[in-house]
């Protein structure tokens, strides 16, 4: 199993809406909706680790840091991202992590 | 430039690999296919109208402007020859699918490649401004290199348009020309064009459009009038295209919209479809019924941007939503623009709103209560003027209450009145709509300096998506 980190960005939030939506109106079961999630956290593990390979500096000031169950939580002011390509700047970011060191390990709620 | 985003390819792909995942499942639960293929639409329209997707079609920041004609063979009640839309193109990828425009909810954004392009009915555009235009009929839409040209098919429109043909015209922020057709076919697509500037009824001056090339046509307030009444008169089904003429500036449309990627009148009108001033951009397939009445009263007006029309923009959407979700009964021009209406139909797109603390006052109830313990009446108040003024009426009822053990602690508060900001950040403090969400390598901290190994990362920064393989960061505590 993949952690279940992903879900709370725009394609996993715009897919657990969608699955609501078919619930609601009866065309799926919660279940399978769940099951769907599941395959969706799969998906987006593997596509990311394999897809994407650009990287990211960035310099910033931590406001606060939080670290529980191996997640760690940062709350960063005027944050600077440097990309190759561009850079973005960002007065507040929250940034949360999960353990990627062993990728074995799974954050399941 | 390196301009192609990832992103969008990235999510398409995952969701191509989730979609073929779950058939299976699907399958196994004896779920039809088509629930299967309405659950990908669904994703995929939602996805599209994040402003997460707006690099999906756009490349560059700014975007040509096309034109959008509309063939004769627009419905019945679009008898015009050719209404000509400027579009602002985005960028060329033109990725929607035949699948999806065929679809009810059928959404695609597609910037212009330059060249003329032939979209079918059941699209939705979304230009790269991030407006969304939805085609109920087939539409050409080619780049135009001069504004002018616009005008002339959309005048033409107009004038030759004896039918619901309305053609909303919003501004788009980044382009004058974005123009919002909502053509109305059995499919219930609608095909928004926004024209900033679109002068309806011929008589409308080119001059104005032209002159509003970056911005919109001056016409008087006719344009809100005329928007407002396009808006309310939505005729169902039968096909039309709503000219709207109307053309907002930029600043119309934005402050109209609050950021939803529909702007300006059109974007009233989008949100009509949506069935809400803001939703235009999620909904995107929003179906809309337009009246057609709206083609006489533009004919009559003269569309032109002001931004004094924005208020008026605002109310006329917020009407019709309401209407238009009625839709299968023409509405006369007469413009119905409440406040109520507006109120009711406004919607709110902040999660963040606290507005509706009142009812759910045991969030806020603690988050004060918090404060409370060390705030006095007095204090309370000028922590209610900074907080909330919601948060007013928990905060008094359980002043009271917490009187009696707050006067121990009166006397702190001027010594935590400093932690009092920081608590007040903390609850706040992780609300924020800047997320990234990753995976870490190493985190490592020597005194205060911290250095971040992060790997696998999706970001969102005001709402769009960036995604990275490697992220190093240096910060400070």
């Amino acid at each position: 199993m993949a952690y279940q980190l992903y879900r709370n960005t725009t394609l996993g939030n715009s897919l657990q809406e969608s699955l609501d939506e078919l619930i609601q109106s009866q065309q799926i079961t919660p279940q399978l909706a769940l099951q769907v999630l599941l395959q969706f956290d799969k998906a987006i593990n593997s596509a990311l680790a394999q897809r994407v390979r650009n990287r990211v500096n960035f310099r910033f000031s931590l406001n606060t840091y939080r670290f529980c169950d191996n997640v760690w939580t940062f709350v960063l002011n005027d944050v600077e991202f440097r990309e190759v390509t561009e850079l973005i700047k960002v007065d507040k970011v929250k940034i949360v992590a999960c353990d990627g060191k062993n990728t074995g390990s799974n954050t399941t709620e | 430039m390196a301009c192609v985003n990832p992103v969008p390819k990235l999510y398409r792909s995952v969701i191509e690999d989730v979609i073929e995942g779950v058939r299976d499942l699907f399958a196994e639960e004896g779920v039809e296919e088509q629930v299967l293929k309405d659950l990908k639409q669904l994703w995929e329209t939602k996805v599209l109208q994040s402003k997460a997707t707006e690099d999906f079609f756009r490349n560059s920041i700014h975007s040509p402007v096309f034109t959008l004609q509309l063939p004769n063979s627009l419905h019945q009640t679009l008898q015009s020859s050719t209404a000509s839309l400027v579009i602002p193109a985005g960028r060329p990828l033109p990725s929607f699918t035949t699948a999806e425009l065929n679809t009810s909810n059928s959404s695609a954004s597609f910037t212009f490649p330059g060249y003329p392009i032939h979209v079918p009915a059941g699209v939705t555009l979304q230009t790269a401004s991030g407006h969304l235009y939805k085609v109920n009929v087939p539409i050409m839409v080619t780049q135009t290199s001069g504004r002018a040209s616009i005008l002339h098919p959309i005048q033409q429109v107009f004038q030759q348009l004896g039918q619901p043909s309305v053609i909303q015209s919003s501004v788009p922020q980044l382009n004058p020309c974005s123009l919002h057709a909502t053509a109305e076919k059995p499919k219930r697509m609608e095909t928004v064009l926004q024209q900033p500037t679109i002068l309806h009824s011929g008589t409308v001056d080119r001059k104005h459009l032209e002159n509003a090339t970056s911005d919109i046509l001056a016409p008087p307030g006719n344009e809100r009038e005329i928007m407002s009444e396009a808006l309310l008169s939505q005729p169902e089904s039968s096909q039309y295209i709503r000219l709207p003429g109307v053309v907002f500036p930029p600043q119309v449309s934005q402050t109209h919209l609050h950021g939803e990627p529909v702007l300006g009148v059109a974007g009233s009108m989008t949100q009509n479809l949506n069935g809400g001033p803001l939703s235009t951009g999620r909904q995107g397939a929003q179906h809309q019924h337009m009246s057609d009445i709206q083609l006489r009263v533009l004919k009559n007006r003269m569309f032109g941007c002001g931004s004094v029309k924005q208020p008026r923009n605002t109310e006329e959407p917020s009407s019709l939503p309401v209407s238009e979700k009625d839709s299968n009964s023409q509405m006369d021009l007469s413009i119905q623009v409440t406040d109520d209406d507006i109120n009711e139909i406004i919607q709110i797109d902040g999660t963040g709103d606290t507005s509706s603390n009142d009812e759910i006052g045991s969030t806020r109830d603690v988050e004060e209560n918090e404060f409370l313990g060390i705030i006095d009446a007095g204090d309370l108040k000028v922590l209610e003027e900074e907080a909330d003024s919601i948060s007013n009426e928990d905060s008094t009822a359980n002043s009271s209450d917490n009187e009696d053990p707050q006067i121990d602690v009166v006397e702190e508060d001027p010594l935590n009145s400093g932690d009092d900001v920081s608590e007040q950040d903390v609850p706040d403090l992780f609300d924020t709509d800047n997320v990234i969400v990753c995976q870490y390598d190493k985190i490592h901290r020597s005194k205060n300096k911290w250095k971040f190994y992060l790997k696998d990362g999706v970001m969102c920064f005001g709402g769009r998506d960036y995604v990275f393989a490697k992220a190093i960061g240096d910060a400070e505590w």
